[in-house]
């Protein structure tokens, strides 16, 4: 067990290493979640909306950002011509682990910055930070959960690139509207007939599972697509 | 490789028994369905819904015939990553694409039936209602499963790496089941608030609807059996052309 955490954690490290050495994915996503932000900016204009759709474009802003940046992670392996040598060093499920992490941390940090310009920029008033935190947590957790194993996948396509936004998103719909409510609930604070947490009870359940599945499912599936 | 697949020899006169089995089946309740003549055929009138009730005999068999069929192609693709058979990566295939022209069918009779019923006087042809929304997005499911499989070059590769994508999404898909009512309304009988389906049809359309399901589960594996064989002839005829080095 300390030896498949060791090798968990010396996967991570390297991958961490070498993102703070080049910073491109770091650079890339946050280009990309200020980018998009103004663009849903200006296609807004100085309109008043309602929490739903605060909450919508704020996912779909994250959404977009995490299937652009997070499918570096095993590519990044194949094109470096590393991926015989992580075979051979390190077992399947090792790798998963060290590669989720990183995804994890890597989108939990896109959220942060986005959910932090979001507020700033479209002047949102947060009720409930604490369940908006949980929430942008549980989303993180399921949404790196699911594109770590695509990201496996799509490394082994011709094309690639556009391929993993397609593979991604029909899967992400279950995921997409629990975060989106819970969200708008945070938002909003109150809703008729009850307070946002337990409004926004299920939509965690439902997160926790999420996660707690497509992870589990990850780990049974990953060695199936890592080796050959 | 083929020496690994099991025998794909095919017992032709019994299939031929079922082929013929199943035609007559659909044939007698496609003529039940449709049939206007005779007390016991002649299906009670429900305000707003007159005739197009008949169409419960073809909607709802198609969604049930989906369903089975993400069952089974979700298992021959676990019995793929399993043993490796190429057989049953074939039949995940078929299956899949099975599943696409269901969906399709089942979403535009609900669609069709739907505008006609629940928003007529409204120019409405697509509202989110949970069930629809989970038939969409099982389509587009397989869509990207199909175009997984393009992107991928070597056989046994896009075999295996088709069977995790089929088998990852297939587990997800559950939580639509548990999300999407909470969220959204349905008009679906048995939804919350609307009365079960066996409150609300009438004894008379069973003897139609339950034989209607069996019907398209048949119409179903006649269509599989055969992609899944010609697939098979044409694996055959793929490996007669290969020169022999």
């Amino acid at each position: 067990m300390t030896n498949w955490l060791h090798g968990a954690w010396a996967v991570f490290s390297k991958d961490l290493r070498l993102e703070l050495r080049s910073r491109y994915a770091i650079n890339m996503l946050l280009m990309f979640v200020l980018a998009s932000i103004l663009l849903v900016l200006f296609a807004v204009g100085s309109e008043d909306i309602s929490p739903q759709a605060e909450a919508g474009l704020l996912w779909i802003v994250i959404l977009f950002s995490a299937a652009v940046g997070l499918g570096r992670a095993f590519i990044a392996e194949e094109e470096r011509g590393t991926v015989l040598l992580l075979q051979l060093n390190t077992r399947g499920s090792m790798v998963y682990a060290g590669k989720l992490l990183f995804n994890f941390l890597l989108v939990l940090g896109v959220n942060l910055v986005s959910l932090g310009v979001f507020l700033v920029l479209l002047s949102v008033e947060v009720a409930l930070p604490g369940l908006l935190l949980l929430t942008l947590l549980l989303g993180a957790l399921g949404l790196s959960g699911a594109t770590t194993l695509l990201a496996a996948i799509i490394a082994r396509a011709a094309g690639r690139g556009p391929l993993l936004p397609v593979l991604l998103f029909p899967l992400l719909v279950p995921l997409l509207l629990s975060v989106v409510h819970a969200t708008q609930n945070s938002f909003a604070g109150a809703v008729p007939g009850s307070d946002g947490w337990t409004a926004s009870l299920n939509d965690l359940l439902a997160l926790t599972g999420f996660a707690g599945v497509v992870i589990t499912a990850s780990v049974l599936l990953f060695d199936y697509v890592w080796n050959d | 490789m083929e020496a690994k697949t099991p025998s794909a020899a095919v017992n032709v006169p019994l299939y031929r028994k079922i082929r013929l089995a199943v035609v007559v089946w659909m044939t007698v309740v496609v003529l039940a369905a449709f049939s206007f003549g005779g007390l016991w055929l002649n299906i009670p009138r429900i305000n707003m819904l007159e005739h197009t009730a008949r169409n419960l005999y073809f909607h709802v068999p198609m969604w049930f015939t989906m369903m089975a069929i993400a069952i089974v192609s979700a298992y021959h693709s676990f019995r793929y990553l399993q043993n490796g058979h190429v057989i049953r990566d074939v039949r995940a295939r078929a299956a899949a694409l099975l599943a696409v022209v269901f969906g399709i069918l089942g979403l535009v009779t609900g669609s069709v039936w739907a505008h006609y019923t629940w928003y007529e006087g409204t120019n409405i042809w697509w509202n989110f209602d949970p069930k629809q929304s989970m038939a969409a997005i099982q389509v587009l499911i397989y869509g990207a499963y199909f175009v997984l499989r393009s992107a991928l070059d070597d056989p046994e590769k896009r075999a295996r790496i088709a069977a995790v994508y089929n088998l990852f999404a297939f587990v997800t898909v559950p939580f639509l089941l548990y999300v999407l009512p909470r969220q959204q309304d349905s008009l679906h009988p048995g939804a919350e608030g609307n009365p079960a389906f066996s409150d609300i049809t009438h004894p008379i359309m069973r003897f139609v609807f339950y034989p209607a399901i069996i019907g398209f589960i048949g119409v179903f594996w006649l269509l599989y059996t055969q992609r899944v064989r010609a697939a098979q002839i044409q694996q055959r005829l793929d490996a007669l052309d290969e020169p022999e080095l």
